[in-house]
């Protein structure tokens, strides 16, 4: 290098190269800003992209789920109603038939013979029932007579049974409606038994359900304990 | 004369430094503003691409409700014939055994047996009890 000073040439040589090298370090500066620009650009857009499609995700699930469980419901309303609408059938075919056997009844006062021995046997059974020494009987109208002889043997047979008396008096006073049978109220009227064939028959109705529904229906195939 | 020819090349070198360093600093605003602008351009594509992402799941939701909703009605309509094939077994068994039971009730209705109640005992005369 020499150490003279430069010429015009060179001085100008001097000055486009140093120009040139600003340039290129500019610009070299420029590549590296738009190259980091770019990664950053991939990486942002990523990010945000993912953190949506999370998001978005997780909704939709939910929604799904949501579906899911709405849909079971109503499956299970289905089921539900289905059930009742067999229960309901059942019901009426029961109240049907205690319809009929409530007319039914009404019939049996005519057999004579086996009205007679139904009232005995049934005052026996309320005299049984009251153990007291004066008893009130109440029968139909229609019955006065035949219940007076059923009172009499009653009486009998109950002391055989029970070795005690009783004496009766009667009150033809319950209603001709009333398919037959009598009630029977204790000396004081403070106890009363009826042991008519209506109230016969709705005690009927109540306690043999489990055997009427065998009967009817057969025996239910979801139960697993008898006992 | 010299040296202000001397001082004027001076000063138009150290101008045309000064013009060269400042084509510098533009080139690299460009490139920063070339930056900003990328990290806008990421936002915007990013919301697109995730409508389009949403777009697509919705429809897939919508399909899947669809094909749910045909399930249901043929469930239903399995059930309710389900259900009326049992209904008409009730009332079939109810016909056929009706009578047996009305006959059943009626045998017990009057049906007796008066009995002592099992706690007294026969006196042999008469007892206050």
């Amino acid at each position: 290098m020499s150490s003279r000073a430069l010429n015009d040439d060179e001085v100008l040589s001097e000055m486009n190269k140093m120009v040139a090298f600003i340039k290129q370090e500019a610009m070299e500066k420029a590549r590296e800003i738009k190259v980091k620009a770019d990664e950053e650009f991939a990486i942002e857009k990523a990010k945000l992209v993912k953190q949506e499609q999370q998001a978005i995700d997780a909704q939709y699930d939910k929604k799904r789920k949501g579906a899911d469980v709405a849909q079971k419901i109503a499956h299970s309303n289905l089921t539900n109603k289905s059930r009742l609408k067999l229960l309901h059938r059942r019901e009426e075919q029961l109240q049907e038939l205690f319809a009929t056997a409530r007319s039914s009844i009404l019939t049996l006062a005519e057999d004579e013979g086996r009205y007679a021995q139904f009232l005995e046997g049934v005052i026996v059974q309320g005299y049984l029932q009251l153990m007291e020494p004066k008893v009130t009987l109440y029968a139909r109208e229609q019955d006065a007579e035949l219940v007076q002889k059923a009172a009499e043997g009653a009486a009998e047979s109950y002391t055989q049974v029970s070795g005690r008396e009783v004496t009766f008096e009667i009150e033809a006073t319950l209603s001709k409606d009333s398919a037959g049978g009598i009630k029977l109220a204790s000396g004081t009227r403070r106890i009363t038994i009826d042991n008519t064939l209506d109230e016969r028959l709705r005690l009927l109705e109540d306690r043999m359900l489990p055997e009427i529904r065998k009967d009817l229906f057969g025996p239910n195939e979801n139960r697993k304990f008898y006992t | 004369m010299a040296r202000q020819q001397f001082a004027a090349q001076h000063s138009q070198g150290i101008q045309t430094l000064l013009e060269a360093e400042k084509e510098a600093a533009k080139i690299v605003q460009q490139a920063r503003q070339y930056r900003v602008q990328r990290l806008k351009d990421a936002r915007t594509e990013a919301s697109r691409e995730i409508d389009e992402y949403r777009s697509a799941k919705e429809a897939e939701f919508r399909g899947f409700e669809s094909s749910h909703a045909g399930t249901t009605s043929n469930a239903q309509t399995a059930v309710d014939r389900d259900t009326e094939v049992k209904l008409q077994a009730i009332t079939d068994a109810y016909e056929a055994n009706k009578d047996e039971v009305v006959k059943k009730l009626l045998d017990r209705v009057v049906l007796v047996k008066p009995e002592l109640h099992r706690n007294l005992t026969k006196v042999g005369g008469t007892e206050a009890q």
